[in-house]
C-alpha cells in the first residue's frame, strides 16, 4: 500500500505541509500517487488479471479455441471433479511430493546441518556449489538426460547390473509401478539443490553464540540439531516446503519432457492435462476449468502452512 | 490515528479501487464477449484467379513441420528456379507444435500463403482455408481419386468428399523394415505377405533368441503394428471414414478387437522388446539400425537414416495382409498443403501447389524418399536401394488402392488416446475391447457427437 498509510505524521508536521501547498484542493495522497501505479498495474491487470478472467470465463463454455464456444454452466468442473483420470493425475501431484518436497527438505536439512558442524574446511563452498548444480540447468533439459539414464541400457540399470542386481533393472519409465518415482527422483535431484541453499543461508542467519552454548552444555549433533538448528529455520523451511509444494502441484516441465504422463496415465499430472486438453485437443472450457481447480488446490495446501510457519 | 485523517484516506482507498478497477476494467473488456467467432477466416473464394505471377517481386510464407524443412527447402528452391519474382518465406515448428498451432496461426492477423494443415475437418470447417476449385480449373489439375478424398472436406466437415482445400507435396508410406541377416539365420527367403507367414517368422525368430519386433512404445509406435492388422480387419474404407469423421463411423468393431487382440497375443508370446513402454521412435530406429531385432515396423521417414547405418542389410515390404486380402498401408500426404483463408498472396500460392504436381517436384520428393504427388510416371530410383524398396511399395499400394489414413490423425487429440491405450496394451494393463471402446468414446467426445 502507499507509504502515506503506513506512515503516519505528527499532526503538526501535516497541518504545516499542507499549508505550504499553493493549491487547496490538490492534497498529499491525491491522485498524482495512484498516476506512478498506473504503469505497474495496467501490466498486472493485462497479463494477470485479464488471462484469469478469461480462464474463469473460459471454464464456463465448451470451446474449440476457435469456432463460437457454447455455454456449458457448470459441466467442466462437473467432469474435473468426477472423471476418474483427472481426479488420478491430481494423486499424482500429491505423490510426488513426496519426493519434491519431502525428501529435499529432509535431506537439504541433513546436509545442511551436516555443512554447519564442518564449516570453515572448505568443503562448503563445494558442497554448495556441487548441490546447487542442479538448479542452473532447465528441467526439461535434465529430463532429457535422465530419461537416457533411466532407459533399459541405461546409468541407472548399469549401475545395479554391476552391483548384481540384474533382476531389478528394467526400463523404468515405462514402467506402469515406477514410472511415477522415477519422475520423482528427477524432481528430487532438481529440488535438493534449492532447498540445501536456501537452509544453509538460513543456519548462517543463527547466532553462532547459541551453538557454542549448545557444545558447552554437552549436546550432540542431534540434539543441537533438534534444539538450535530446526527452530531456527522455522521460515526457510516454510520457503522451502511453499515453493515445492507449488512446485509438486504445478509439475509440468519435467513430466513433459521425460513421460508425457505416460505409460497409460500413470505419470499425468495437472499441469500436462491442461495442456495436453487445451492445446493439442482443443478443450479449452475443460482445461480452464482443470487449470482454475489446481490453482484452488494451490491455495488451499499454501495458505495453512503460511498459517504454519509464520514466526510466532 | 485521528479521525479526520479517516476520511480522506478511505476516499484515497475509493479512488485506488476506482482506478484499479478502471484499468483492469479496460484491459479485461475484450474477454467479456463469448470467446470465438463465427466467422473466423471469411473465406470468400476470390473472384478472379490468376496463374500469371508477372514479373514484381512477391514473398510468400510457407509454415511447415520442422521435420520437413529439407524436402521443403528442396521444393522451394526449384520453384523459384521457374518463378525468379517469387521468394519464399519459412517458418518452421516442431511436427507436434505445428499441427496444434496450426488452427491459431491460420486465424491470426498475420497468417502464411501456404501452411501445412493436419486437422484438415476442423480447420476447413471453421472457414479458414481458400477452397482451392478456382485455381484447379484454371490450371486444370487431374488429380487420382485416392488423393482427391485427401485434400476435400464436404460441407458436413466430413472429408473425403465435397470442396478441395489441399494439395500434397507428397506422400508418407508405411511397412515394415527388415535385418536380412537376421532374416537369414531365422529362414525368412522372402518377405511374407500375409499374416500368417509373418507370424510364423516371429515365432521363428523368438525360439531362436532373435527379438522380433522392435517398437518405441512411449511415443505410441506400437499403434503402428496395430493399426496394419486393424486395416486388414476392418478394410480401408471403414479406416478412412472413421479418421474422416464420417457420420456414425466406429473403430469400435469385432473385427478392430480381433486385430488388437493380435497384438495383445504377440505381446504376452514375447515377440517384442520388453522395454517398449520405455523406449521411443528414436531410440527403437537406432537399436534396430544396430541389428538388435528382426523387424521393425516404421515409415518412409526412416529410409535415409536406415540406409545410411545399414548398408545394404537393411530390406522393406508392404504390411502383410490377410489370406485373400488387398495390401493396405497408412499413407498421407507428407504435408498436405493449404491456402489460409486471410493469405495475402494467393495466386503465388496456388502457383506453388501446381508445382507440387510436376514432374520437377515429384523427383524432389523421390529423392527425398517419399512418395510423389498427383499422377504419372514414377521417377526413377537407385536399382537395389532401399528407396527403389519403398517406391515399389508405393506403386503397389495406389494400384490396389490401399491407401490408408493414420488413425492417430482422425482428431486432434487421438495421438494422446491411441498412444495412451497402446501402452496400456503393451503393459498388460487393458483388453483389445477396452482399448478400442476408450478410443472410440474420446474420439465421440473430441467430435461432440
Amino acid at each position: 500500500m502507499s507509504t502515506l498509510a503506513t506512515a503516519p505524521m505528527p499532526e503538526a508536521s501535516t497541518r504545516a505541509a499542507r499549508q505550504s501547498r499553493p493549491r487547496r484542493g490538490a492534497r498529499r495522497g491525491g491522485w498524482t500517487d495512484w498516476l506512478f501505479l498506473v504503469p505497474a498495474l495496467a501490466f498486472y491487470a493485462l497479463f494477470v488479471l485479464r488471462p484469469l478472467i478469461s480462464t474463469i470465463q473460459y471454464s464456463f463454455y465448451d470451446w474449440d479455441g476457435i469456432s463460437l464456444a457454447t455455454p456449458v454452466g457448470l459441466a467442466n468442473y462437473a467432469r474435473v471433479l468426477t472423471d476418474p483420470v483427472l481426479l488420478a493425475s491430481v494423486g499424482h501431484s500429491f505423490f510426488l511430493m513426496i519426493f519434491l518436497t519431502a525428501l529435499p527438505v529432509l535431506g537439504g536439512l541433513l546436509v545442511a546441518a551436516l555443512l554447519q558442524e564442518f564449516r570453515a574446511r572448505g568443503l562448503g563452498t563445494l558442497a554448495r556449489t556441487t548441490l546447487f548444480l542442479p538448479q542452473i540447468i532447465p528441467g526439461a533439459a535434465a529430463a532429457i538426460a535422465w530419461v537416457w539414464m533411466f532407459s533399459s541400457t541405461g546409468a541407472v540399470n548399469q549401475l545395479l547390473s554391476a552391483i548384481g542386481l540384474d533382476s531389478l533393472t528394467r526400463a523404468w519409465l515405462g514402467d506402469f509401478t515406477w514410472a511415477l518415482p522415477s519422475v520423482g527422483v528427477i524432481g528430487l535431484w532438481l529440488n535438493l539443490g534449492f532447498c540445501t541453499i536456501l537452509l544453509m543461508s538460513g543456519i548462517g542467519k543463527i547466532d553462532g553464540s547459541i551453538y557454542e552454548a549448545a557444545r558447552l552444555d554437552g549436546a550432540g549433533f542431534w540434539r543441537t540439531f533438534a534444539a538450535v538448528t530446526l527452530p531456527g529455520l522455522r521460515q526457510e523451511i516454510g520457503v522451502c516446503v511453499t515453493m515445492t509444494m507449488i512446485a509438486a502441484l504445478a509439475s509440468f516441465d519435467v513430466v513433459y519432457m521425460s513421460t508425457r504422463g505416460g505409460p497409460g496415465t500413470s505419470t499425468m499430472v495437472p499441469g500436462v492435462m491442461v495442456y495436453q486438453l487445451g492445446f493439442t485437443e482443443g478443450r479449452v472450457g475443460l482445461a480452464s476449468a482443470l487449470a482454475l481447480v489446481l490453482t484452488i488446490l494451490v491455495f488451499a495446501v499454501i495458505l495453512p502452512l503460511q498459517r504454519l510457519f509464520r514466526e510466532r | 490515528m485521528s479521525t479526520n485523517r479517516l476520511n480522506p484516506r478511505r476516499s484515497r482507498r475509493a479512488r485506488l479501487l476506482t482506478l484499479a478497477g478502471a484499468v483492469a476494467g479496460l484491459t479485461t473488456l475484450a474477454a467479456c464477449s463469448t470467446p470465438g467467432s463465427s466467422d473466423a477466416g471469411q473465406s470468400v473464394a476470390p473472384t478472379a484467379v490468376s496463374t500469371d505471377l508477372g514479373s514484381e517481386p512477391v514473398t510468400i510464407t510457407l509454415y511447415d513441420g520442422a521435420g520437413l524443412k529439407s524436402v521443403d527447402d528442396a521444393l522451394i528452391a526449384a520453384f523459384t528456379d521457374l518463378h525468379p519474382n517469387v521468394s519464399v518465406e519459412t517458418r518452421f515448428d516442431p511436427d507436434n507444435v505445428q499441427a496444434q498451432n496450426a488452427p491459431r496461426v491460420l486465424a491470426s492477423d498475420n497468417p502464411p500463403d501456404l501452411a501445412r494443415i493436419v486437422a484438415l475437418g476442423d480447420i476447413a470447417g471453421n472457414d479458414l482455408l481458400t477452397p482451392l476449385t478456382p485455381w484447379a480449373e484454371v490450371y486444370g489439375w487431374e488429380i487420382p481419386h485416392g488423393q482427391m478424398a485427401m485434400y476435400s472436406v464436404d460441407d458436413q466437415g466430413v472429408r473425403g468428399s465435397g470442396t478441395q482445400y489441399t494439395v500434397a507435396s507428397g506422400f508418407v508410406t508405411t511397412g515394415v523394415y527388415y535385418n536380412r541377416q537376421l532374416a537369414e539365420q531365422v529362414g525368412m527367403t522372402e518377405p511374407p505377405t500375409t499374416v500368417e507367414a509373418f507370424a510364423d517368422v516371429l515365432a521363428e525368430a523368438h525360439s531362436q533368441g532373435v527379438t522380433p519386433i522392435l517398437v518405441g512404445n512411449s511415443t505410441g509406435q506400437g499403434v503402428m503394428i496395430t493399426q496394419m492388422l486393424i486395416n486388414n480387419h476392418l478394410g480401408a474404407t471403414p479406416v478412412n471414414d472413421w479418421v474422416f469423421a464420417a457420420p456414425g463411423a466406429t473403430i469400435d468393431t469385432p473385427q478392430s478387437v480381433e486385430a488388437v487382440q493380435t497384438v495383445a497375443d504377440w505381446v504376452e508370446a514375447g515377440y517384442f522388446n520388453d522395454d517398449a513402454n520405455g523406449t521411443d521412435n528414436a531410440g527403437a530406429s537406432g537399436r534396430f539400425a544396430q541389428g538388435e531385432a528382426l523387424f521393425y515396423p516404421s515409415g518412409n521417414w526412416d529410409a535415409a537414416t536406415l540406409a545410411s547405418s545399414m548398408g545394404d542389410n537393411v530390406g522393406f515390404f508392404a504390411p502383410p495382409a490377410l489370406e485373400d486380402g488387398a495390401v493396405l498401408a497408412m499413407s498421407d500426404p507428407v504435408t498436405n498443403f493449404g491456402i489460409p483463408a486471410r493469405a495475402p498472396n494467393k495466386d503465388a500460392a496456388a502457383a506453388f501447389l501446381d508445382f507440387l504436381m510436376s514432374d520437377d517436384a515429384r523427383a524432389v520428393l523421390v529423392e527425398h524418399g517419399f512418395a510423389p504427388s498427383g499422377a504419372g510416371d514414377a521417377p526413377p530410383t537407385e536399382a537395389g536401394s532401399l528407396n527403389e524398396a519403398i517406391q515399389a511399395s508405393f506403386a503397389g499400394l495406389v494400384e490396389a488402392d490401399g491407401q490408408v489414413q493414420f488413425v492417430q490423425n482422425a482428431t486432434n487429440g487421438s495421438t494422446a488416446a491411441w498412444n495412451q491405450q497402446s501402452q496400456l496394451l503393451f503393459g498388460g494393463r487393458t483388453s483389445p475391447s477396452d482399448y478400442l471402446a476408450a478410443i472410440q468414446a474420446n474420439y465421440l467426445e473430441e467430435l461432440r457427437r
